[in-house]
């Protein structure tokens, strides 16, 4: 009988082992480094989903984004990395580039589909590209946005002044002009203001002025392969900067230390009309528990400046650093983090998604009505200048982009010393003879 | 005689062994920790290395000193941290000797006082950067409240260059006064009081006494305040990296955010090594005239 029993008690482990092993193919740990916002938290939340059909342990690693590139820099080369998937910022995608397996290269999925790029909107895959290839999955649909105060917008009395003042009707602006016209006769409004800028010391700053001289009509730089000539037109960045300043004078106090605390706080407490926004940033605007403004937003593409409209991309991509033991887990991850059906329950938990199924999803655009907004706004992505020294540009464009608006140097002098600074570089990296 | 040798002035191979044994791990923790990456870093400083690239670092000899030497925003950063240093440490000199002083007056509630007084230097200097932020943010800061119940228009302090410098120092000032106050506080009350008290009955006056007693008691207590100040300030980094990332523009960037910056941010170990190695460099120089004072005869005999 207690032999019985121990036979039976076996067969059963080694029958259940077996069943285990055919629906975890895995059985490893994978290090994943990725920046901190709803949108990975959201991912985070997940994971055990994720561990429970592969058998793949998940270290999860969220940092400020800054100290993602630090921790990446540091922890992969060629020959050995701390990260089986690591996420890298846009710009720094030729940074990183040399170090990562082309996506072409990654392997199947055993258990979830290797993601199509073509599934994915375009401005996101330029994202991944360096010198011909991705390297690696876009992953995080980020691209301007505008938001706006639609119930001010809508407002019959705001409507009837703003005619009577300007000789047209108030509407969410469709161009620069417009977008100052709308800000100067908010901030005239009691305990509101119009324009909520992006100013203090990082890479948003850098997305600001790119985004306002490329809608005047300059690009800072013009990047072909490892060709990288200096493009700035002066005068159209003096005017860039000059119209920046106007809008300043609309924006709420402390407007020249703005970051992104700042511009999600005074828009949530209802102090901004209108302002730019990362799509992945805006779940925060549309959470009654922290914003007084909660459904009362309108989203749309940004204005179009007197040059051309444009859309400043802000994308992660997903890497898979060529030193990696854990290839194909590590794709494997990517694989259920991008796919459509595991976007579905990301996206509840505030996830910003790139796949254009999930953006266009008509159930999701009913109450997510930023995704409209998104899809739309790809269609006139434009990226900051994308070479491996970019790091030092953005750091001149941020230090005279600030001087040039605050006033501290005039726009001129600003831009004559951008422009140097610049050159400087361009010269020393050896791409000017 | 020293006791050390043997009569013929040799040392035994035990005494050898057991000085091996004793310093070996010191010796062997102090090349791992701190001779190895000092000498490492002095060869990168030597080379272009960039940190993301798959190209191996290249010798440059002294390129990378000679581009430091010639970059505006090196001489700039070593301009404002000498600024900083000299007008940070004799304010808090200034505020921890006064306290000091008025702590050596009993009162009621001294040392519960003389606990909260020291909260500030407690206080994670990563922390105390993020408070101040916002203490100074023009919306949501004490500093704003303040103007806007004067009926005045809030100072966005975070914004000017010459203002941001000024808070910075404010902060630095805040965090750091108590302890020189709580160094010159112990000295204080470790003086012979007899001095005092004679001057006192030869008919001096406070100030004479302060002047003619007190302070010159108090400069060895004073020299090791600001030496250990001193080195701290050249290292200040964390507080003014989350207070202003070194903006507005460069007019917080210190050497060691211009450092990090290179290091981190632009991936340039070589140039950044080069640059830390003058930090290192000035640090030692300071360390070594400071630790000659301070172990000086002169200075501990009164």
């Amino acid at each position: 009988m207690k032999f019985k029993l121990v036979f039976l008690l076996i067969s059963s482990i080694l029958i259940l082992s077996l069943v285990l092993a055919q629906t975890t193919p895995y059985k490893t740990t994978i290090n994943v480094l990725v920046w901190d916002d709803a949108h990975t938290k959201a991912v985070k939340s997940l994971i055990p989903e994720f561990e429970k059909v592969t058998g793949i342990k998940v270290n999860f690693i969220a940092l400020p984004t800054r100290s993602v590139l630090e921790k990446a820099a540091v922890g992969i080369s060629l020959d050995r990395t701390d990260y089986d998937l690591v996420s890298i910022d846009e710009p720094f995608v030729p940074q990183f580039g040399d170090l990562l397996l082309p996506y072409p290269l990654w392997p199947k999925g055993k258990i979830f589909e290797k993601v199509d790029l073509k599934d994915i909107v375009e401005g996101a895959v330029n994202a991944a590209i360096w010198e011909g290839s991705a390297r690696g999955l876009p992953i995080n649909g980020n691209v301007y946005v505008y938001i706006y105060r639609k119930d001010l917008f809508e407002d019959p009395t705001n409507k009837e002044e703003f005619k009577k003042e300007y000789g047209y009707e108030l509407n969410p602006p469709n161009t620069f002009k417009e977008l100052l016209d709308v800000s100067k006769f908010f901030a005239k409004k009691p305990n509101m203001y119009g324009f909520g800028p992006f100013t203090i010391k990082a890479e948003g700053v850098t997305a600001e002025a790119v985004f306002i001289m490329s809608s005047f009509g300059t690009d800072i730089l013009k990047v072909s392969g490892k060709a990288v000539k200096l493009a700035l037109d002066k005068k159209k960045a003096i005017e860039a900067i000059k119209f920046y300043k106007e809008l300043l004078e609309t924006a709420p106090p402390g407007k020249l230390s703005f970051g992104h605390t700042e511009r999600i706080q005074a828009f949530n407490m209802g102090q901004i009309a209108v302002m730019f926004q990362w799509p992945a940033l805006i779940p925060n605007h549309e959470d009654p528990k922290q914003s007084l403004v909660a459904g009362k937003i309108g989203y749309m593409v940004p204005p179009a400046g007197p040059a051309r409209r444009v859309a400043v991309t802000g994308c992660w991509i997903l890497g898979i650093p060529k030193a990696s033991k854990n290839k194909t887990a590590a794709a494997e991850y990517a694989y259920w983090w991008a796919s459509k059906e595991a976007g579905k329950k990301l996206i509840e938990a505030g996830m910003s998604p790139v796949r254009k199924d999930l953006l266009s999803d008509p159930e999701l655009q009913k109450t997510r009505k930023w995704y409209r907004a998104s899809l739309e706004a790809f269609k006139y992505g434009i990226s900051r200048p994308r070479f491996k020294d970019y790091a030092r540009v953005s750091e001149v464009i941020q230090v005279y982009w600030t001087k040039g608006i605050s006033g501290e140097l005039t726009p001129e002098q600003a831009i004559d010393s951008m422009y140097n600074e610049i050159y400087k570089i361009l010269k020393e990296e050896g791409y000017v003879q | 005689m020293s006791n050390r040798g043997n009569k013929s002035g040799g040392v035994k191979p035990r005494q050898i062994i057991n000085n091996i044994i004793f310093l070996g791990p010191v010796i062997a923790f102090l090349i791992l920790m701190l001779i190895y990456p000092l000498v490492y870093s002095l060869y990168m400083s030597f080379h272009k290395w960039e940190l993301t690239q798959i190209t191996p670092p290249s010798f440059i000899g002294l390129k990378n000193y000679i581009n430091l030497f010639k970059d505006p925003l090196f001489w700039h950063a070593l301009k404002i941290q000498i600024i900083f240093i000299c007008i940070a440490i004799p304010l808090e000199l200034i505020i921890g000797l006064l306290i000091a002083l008025l702590f050596q007056i009993e009162f009621k509630g001294n040392n519960i006082m003389r606990t909260l007084l020291l909260l500030p230097f407690f206080i994670l200097p990563s922390l105390s950067g993020t408070t101040w932020r916002f203490i100074l943010h023009p919306t949501y800061g004490v500093f704003g409240a303040i103007y806007r119940f004067l009926g005045k228009e809030p100072v966005d302090w975070l914004s000017n260059g010459t203002l941001t410098f000024i808070a910075v120092i404010f902060q630095d000032v805040w965090r750091t006064w108590p302890f020189i106050f709580i160094t010159l506080y112990a000295a204080l009350s470790n003086f012979p009081q007899e001095l005092k008290e004679a001057a006192a009955i030869d008919g001096a006056s406070k100030f004479q006494i302060f002047f003619s007693i007190t302070l010159p008691l108090l400069i060895p207590a004073i020299t090791v305040a600001c030496f250990l100040r001193l080195i701290d300030a050249l290292r200040i980094f964390s507080e003014v990296y989350v207070m202003t990332e070194g903006g507005p523009g460069n007019a917080t960037t210190f050497l060691s955010i211009f450092i990090y910056k290179n290091a981190f941010r632009f991936f340039q170990m070589g140039y950044a090594n080069a640059a830390g190695y003058i930090l290192t460099t000035i640090a030692m120089i300071i360390s070594a005239i400071g630790l000659t004072r301070i172990f000086s005869r002169e200075i501990y005999e009164y």
